[in-house]
């Protein structure tokens, strides 16, 4: 139970998530966090982005990143796969935990991170190359990851991310052919069938219209038996109706983004203890 | 709810923004007419030359009737339009007639030397006193098709990789990269020929050969290829690039399976620019393949026939004959740059790199 115990000495507005308060989170108590950060600071160039973020995800948990935009959510998210070094500046202290090891220790190989923390982005991005059914094997082909059953893989990923019925009979149109909203379910097909341990998405519904949101909250609460989610969405709503846990982040007048309050998404909602969570997620402010 | 189906058969497509009231089409009709009239009255009753009464006389009377017709029909706020375009429209016919120009003039000169024979025989006993039913182009041909070759087997690949450093590896020396690929493309063609034969021709290495003329004109191509590459792989949505690393692939597969099968188009396009770049070169072959008048198969050894060489020697032989031959080699030549440039407009992505 050692990483999910984030420092009791915790100060100010900070949540320590840990506290066991229901029935779901005392299974969790003797499992490891999933994934964790501590201490974490992140810029770009000379500017703080982030400062002193500490939040552990338990594992097969689906957690919301809420707060108004450019409070660092996505920059956040991009830090734990490692994607963050290829921007441009990019620098971090701190530390991130996946299963126990700081994956920004230097033998810690970043594309074996990246195999098992997957990556859902804010805009469909499918390889417009690829057919429907290369793209959902494309990543086991990248990663290099030797399989044997090609169709039971685009099978089972495709009907996890709820898309099956609607390709099954043209695997091999191209992957522009889809819908926007399809594209995304393809995209996250794909992530899935590389088999991560934890998903992390950015803003997957923003582009997408209510069908297509409905579709992939669905598939969220699906593979979330088997996977620890992350995803940041500005729709409170989205959050309120996908998420165990929600953790509230803000950036104010210029300072690094922190964090205001994390916890059980019921409590951040319902109960918040800071006013400024209450607020935000009322649609006070934001 | 109302069940009768709406009869849409009788409908038709309509066009309400293209129509046009009479005094604007008979304005723009007097734009066009009054000037061409005011032209033709003087180049057929004075013996001013063309191109000044194109200049002093037609353009400013047919700017003049835009802009008084203009302000007649349609009133002050149009007038520029009027004058933009009637500009563009010149500057537009101008160009058009110059490259018309240059076609029609080679291809009717050369058309005359054009046979079949032309194409296959190649240049042995000819004599400008040889009737041009015998000898012809193609041991130039399969020469500059040798050169060419070379020329891109070596350019391509380096192109490409420096076009993948600056834009994919973004290594220390992207920047440096791009600026000496930059200042190549300045490179004098026939520097690079000397460039050739002072390194490998003089020194013995190899002799004249299509080999030299391709190491030739790969310093040419070399440039245009970097940076079409370079464009093209820009266009490539960095989103692609994030999937892929997100997905767990090392940065060579991204580059091998998604950013490259992404641009091919683009990278084909580039080839073919980098060809059309020096297929028609004259100075550095003069330097590295000298000329022969055999067919010679071997292109690491003995001096290659090839076709811009080829046009150099006949048109200076002053017979002829000889000159009909060299009008029929570029000719040939102009057939190869357009064939080259419809693969590119087949291969290009639509609306994307060109």
């Amino acid at each position: 139970m050692t990483a999910l115990q984030v420092d009791p000495t915790m100060k100010g507005n900070q949540v320590n998530i840990s506290i066991v308060e229901d029935h779901q989170r005392l299974k969790l108590v003797d499992s490891v966090a999933h994934l964790e950060t501590q201490g974490l600071y992140v810029w770009f160039g000379n500017r703080m982005i982030l400062a002193d973020i500490n939040l552990a995800f338990p594992e097969n948990s689906v957690t919301a990143l809420i707060g108004p935009s450019g409070c660092g959510k996505s920059t956040f998210i991009r830090v734990l796969n490692r994607m963050h070094e290829f921007i441009p500046g990019a620098a971090l202290a701190g530390k991130v935990f996946y299963e126990g090891r700081d994956i920004y220790e230097q033998d810690v190989d970043p594309v074996d991170i990246r195999t098992q923390v997957g990556m859902v982005f804010q805009k469909p991005n499918p390889f417009p190359t690829m057919s429907i059914k290369d793209n959902v094997l494309s990543g086991l082909r990248l990663a290099q990851i030797p399989f044997s059953n090609p169709d039971e893989i685009v099978e089972t990923c495709l009907k996890k991310a709820s898309l099956w019925n609607e390709t099954k009979d043209r695997l091999d149109a191209s992957a522009q052919s889809l819908s926007g909203g399809q594209q995304q379910r393809l995209c996250i097909a794909r992530a899935l069938a590389v088999n991560p341990k934890v998903l992390l998405m950015d803003e997957p519904c923003s582009a997408l219209d209510p069908g297509s949101t409905r579709h992939i909250e669905e598939t969220i609460r699906d593979i979330s038996k088997d996977m620890t989610v992350v995803i940041v969405t500005h729709n409170m709503q989205q959050a309120l109706r996908v998420s165990d846990y929600t953790a509230f982040f803000l950036a104010l007048d210029g300072n690094p983004g922190q964090i205001v309050e994390a916890g059980l998404t019921k409590d951040v909602f319902k109960n918040a203890k800071d006013s400024r969570t209450h607020d935000y997620v009322n649609g006070l402010f934001g | 709810m109302n069940t009768q189906t709406l009869d849409t058969s009788t409908m038709k497509p309509q066009y309400p923004w293209k129509k046009s009231r009479p005094t604007v089409v008979i304005a723009n009709s007097l734009i066009v007419v009054i000037p061409m009239s005011v032209y033709a009255f003087f180049f057929f009753f004075t013996d001013l030359p063309g191109a000044l009464i194109f200049i002093a006389i037609f353009l400013p009377i047919q700017i003049a009737m835009a802009v008084i017709m203009t302000i007649f029909a349609l009133g002050k706020r149009r007038v520029g339009d009027a004058v933009l375009s009637v500009l563009s429209v010149t500057a537009f016919s101008l160009v058009l007639a110059l490259l018309g120009s240059v076609l029609l003039s080679v291809a009717a000169r050369g058309l005359p030397a054009m046979r079949f024979s032309f194409l296959t025989q190649n240049n042995i006993y000819i004599s400008p006193t040889t009737e041009l039913t015998y000898g012809g182009v193609g041991h130039a041909l399969l020469g500059t098709l040798t050169v060419v070759a070379i020329g891109t087997v070596i350019a391509v690949p380096l192109g490409i990789a420096s076009a993948i450093y600056i834009t994919d590896m973004k290594g220390r020396l992207a920047g440096f990269v791009r600026f000496i690929v930059q200042a190549m493309s300045g490179v004098p063609s026939i520097v690079a020929g000397l460039f050739i034969l002072a390194a490998f021709i003089l020194t013995d290495f190899v002799g004249f050969s299509a080999l030299t003329g391709g190491l030739a004109y790969a310093i040419l191509m070399l440039p245009t290829v970097a940076r079409t590459s370079e464009e093209v792989l820009k266009l490539v949505p960095k989103e692609l690039r994030d999937a892929a690393t997100a997905l767990g692939s090392s940065r060579a597969r991204v580059i091998m399976r998604i950013v490259l099968p992404t641009a091919k188009a683009g990278i084909i396009t580039a080839v073919i620019l980098g060809v059309a770049r020096v297929v028609g070169e004259t100075a550095p072959l003069l330097l590295t393949t000298s000329n022969t008048n055999g067919t010679n198969l071997n292109p690491f050894k003995d001096p290659v026939a090839t076709i811009p060489v080829y046009i150099f020697q006949f048109l200076g032989s002053g017979y002829e004959s000889s000159i009909q031959r060299a009008w029929g080699a570029a000719f040939v030549l102009m057939i190869v740059v357009a064939i080259l440039f419809a693969l590119t407009r087949v291969f290009s992505p639509k609306g994307k790199a060109r």
